[in-house]
């Protein structure tokens, strides 16, 4: 049953959440490790070397923000950052200190286990050269042809609204800052989160066939843009 | 209190006055009496309850008096010595009764105080009593579904989806009250300019397992502009009022639309359902009120939605539509161009 058996280090000092990730990250096919401290999560992550971490921000020895910041001293390893303050502060500084994702409590083992998937995904992308197609459902982009299909249809896009589409494809599935999204698009500066948001809104009435419901790019309210995961 | 310096002011006229009305009454009354008119006017300045403006109001009343009519009238100085008895007992009494006016004042404010602290915690047992039954009585689906499973011999689905469906509505809840809470606590709104479409779009999501088999459409012209929110308390009050229609109007189809007006812009949510009853419509934004006999809900998400639209400097009402159904429409106002 584990045909893939990547290593998923938990960090978390509750045994009830313990309790029902174990199985379920079994069952997908991940073998678990589990750390209650900063202290040991970080042994642990040196000794065995996890595919994912998932780093609850709370736990009783550390900060998960300092966990996070001594891990990403020496490991590139995805970190998925779990907190229950929910906090958008929380989830740009978790961002910014090299977090891969996100998720809040309470949270679903389905979205745990995709955003486990798009981790592990992009870890393993980032090693190589990129796909240069990104397909998800109607919508089609070619990275080396830059051009844009939705339905079949070929999709004229401004040279901005490109950029966009390929800033967030790079990170198909994970989240994408404001902050990174306005300095990869405006490097030169001088751009605002309100340039920001009205190309956005531009680009879903290109792409998104219902604009108000977005099934390409998803917004992360306060945080920034999502891509859908590319299919399968 | 008054500003000191108005309050100055008013001891120069309440001396100007006393002696213009001395001048006028000198014929008739006798230099005692005229004491009198003085101490009346300091004692109007002293009881307002600075203690400054009340001593200079004094100390005039007492120049005034003796420059103006004791005899020799128009020196200040004194033939009798009894006089200065008179003005140390003016400045006496003023004295007295301002320091009474600032302890009236102070028991005043503190009475206003504990009155507040009062309110407050009544508010605080009320909003107790009912998140607790609120929280009651999911804890009790689910303990109850689980430890029914734990013992069952056979696996069975509805068990499972009711504690599914009972920790999300406890999950719901939470979020509100730390919404609430946060507003309560006077935190900033993070407003900026942001797209409409997606903040509805993001509440739709959130709401999309209860939304559906349900049609929810959402008419939102693209050109709509920017408008300056605080998108995480602006999804909670798209959410609110997506769930009361799904709670009060079950099956009933939401129509979503926003409109440029002048100066702000128009939102409104309206549904097909039964509509309100004509006293609900006012009284549904207050805190704990809960319309009809509707389960589920703790009267706390519309009260939610009317502390935040107003904290944005905008408005919300409840109406019934003339078709039948009930429709809110809010309003917040447009930034600057």
């Amino acid at each position: 049953m584990s045909e893939r058996s990547e290593v998923v280090l938990v960090v978390d000092d509750e045994r009830a959440i313990q309790r029902f990730l174990r199985p379920s990250l079994e069952e997908a096919g991940y073998t678990v490790l589990e750390a209650s401290t900063g202290k040991s999560a970080l042994e642990l992550a040196v000794a065995k070397k996890p595919a994912v971490v998932l780093l609850d921000l709370t736990l009783p020895d550390m900060d998960g923000l300092d966990v996070l910041k001594r891990l990403r001293e020496w490991s590139s390893a995805p970190v998925i950052v779990v907190s229950a303050r929910g906090e958008e502060s929380d989830k740009i500084a978790g961002l910014d200190q090299g977090a891969d994702d996100y998720l809040i409590k309470p949270f679903g083992v389905d979205e745990l286990l995709a955003r486990i998937r798009v981790a592990l995904r992009h870890a393993e992308r980032a090693a190589r050269d990129p796909e240069p197609l990104y397909e998800h459902g109607e919508l089609k982009i070619d990275l080396t042809a830059r051009r844009v299909w939705v339905a079949k249809k070929e999709v004229r896009l401004s040279p901005l609204q490109y950029n966009l589409l390929v800033a967030l494809v790079r990170n198909a599935g994970r989240v994408v800052a404001q902050k990174q999204l306005l300095k990869e698009l405006w490097p030169e500066g001088g751009s605002t989160p309100e340039a920001l948001r009205i190309l956005v809104h531009q680009t879903r009435h290109r792409i998104e066939k219902e604009p108000v419901r977005p099934r390409h790019l998803k917004t992360e309210p306060a945080v920034g843009y999502r891509l859908e995961a590319p299919d399968e | 209190m008054p500003s000191p310096l108005r309050e100055y002011a008013l001891s120069i006229v309440a001396a100007a006055a006393c002696t213009a009305a001395c001048f006028a009454l000198s014929s008739v009354l006798t230099l005692t009496d005229l004491v009198m008119v003085y101490l009346v006017g300091a004692l109007v300045v002293a009881v307002r309850g600075r203690r400054g403006p009340a001593l200079l109001a004094a100390l005039l009343a007492v120049l005034a008096f003796d420059f103006f009519f004791v005899p020799p009238r128009y020196t200040f100085h004194v033939e009798h010595p009894q006089y200065v008895v008179t003005f140390v007992v003016m400045f006496g009494v003023v004295f007295l009764i301002n320091h009474l006016a600032l302890r009236i004042r102070s028991q005043a404010e503190a009475a206003q105080r504990t009155e507040i602290v009062a309110a407050s915690e009544k508010l605080r047992s009320s909003l107790l009593s009912a998140v607790s039954h609120e929280l009651r009585s999911p804890l009790t689906a689910i303990l109850g579904s689980a430890t029914t499973l734990l013992h069952g011999r056979k696996e069975d689905a509805g068990l499972i989806e009711n504690i599914r469906d009972e920790a999300e509505r406890l999950s719901r809840l939470v979020h509100n009250l730390i919404e609430t809470t946060r507003l309560e606590s006077g935190a900033v709104l993070k407003k900026e300019p942001h797209s409409l479409e997606e903040v509805v779009g993001t509440a739709l999501e959130r709401c999309e397992k209860q939304l559906a088999g349900r049609r929810v459409e959402a008419d939102l012209p693209e050109n709509l502009p920017l408008v300056p929110l605080d998108p995480i308390l602006m999804e909670l009050v798209f959410v609110n009022l997506l769930e009361n229609a799904v709670l009060h109007a079950p099956k009933a189809s939401i129509e979503i639309s926003a409109r440029e007006r002048m100066d702000f812009i128009e939102i409104s949510f309206a549904d097909d359902g039964p509509g309100l009853k004509s006293e609900d419509t006012e009284r549904v934004f207050e805190k704990f009120y809960r319309a009809s006999a509707a389960p589920g809900g703790a009267g706390l998400g519309l009260a939610i939605c009317k502390a935040v639209i107003e904290a944005h400097g905008g408005t919300i009402k409840a109406e019934n539509l003339p078709t039948g159904g009930a429709v809110f429409r809010l309003t917040l106002p447009r930034g600057k161009a």
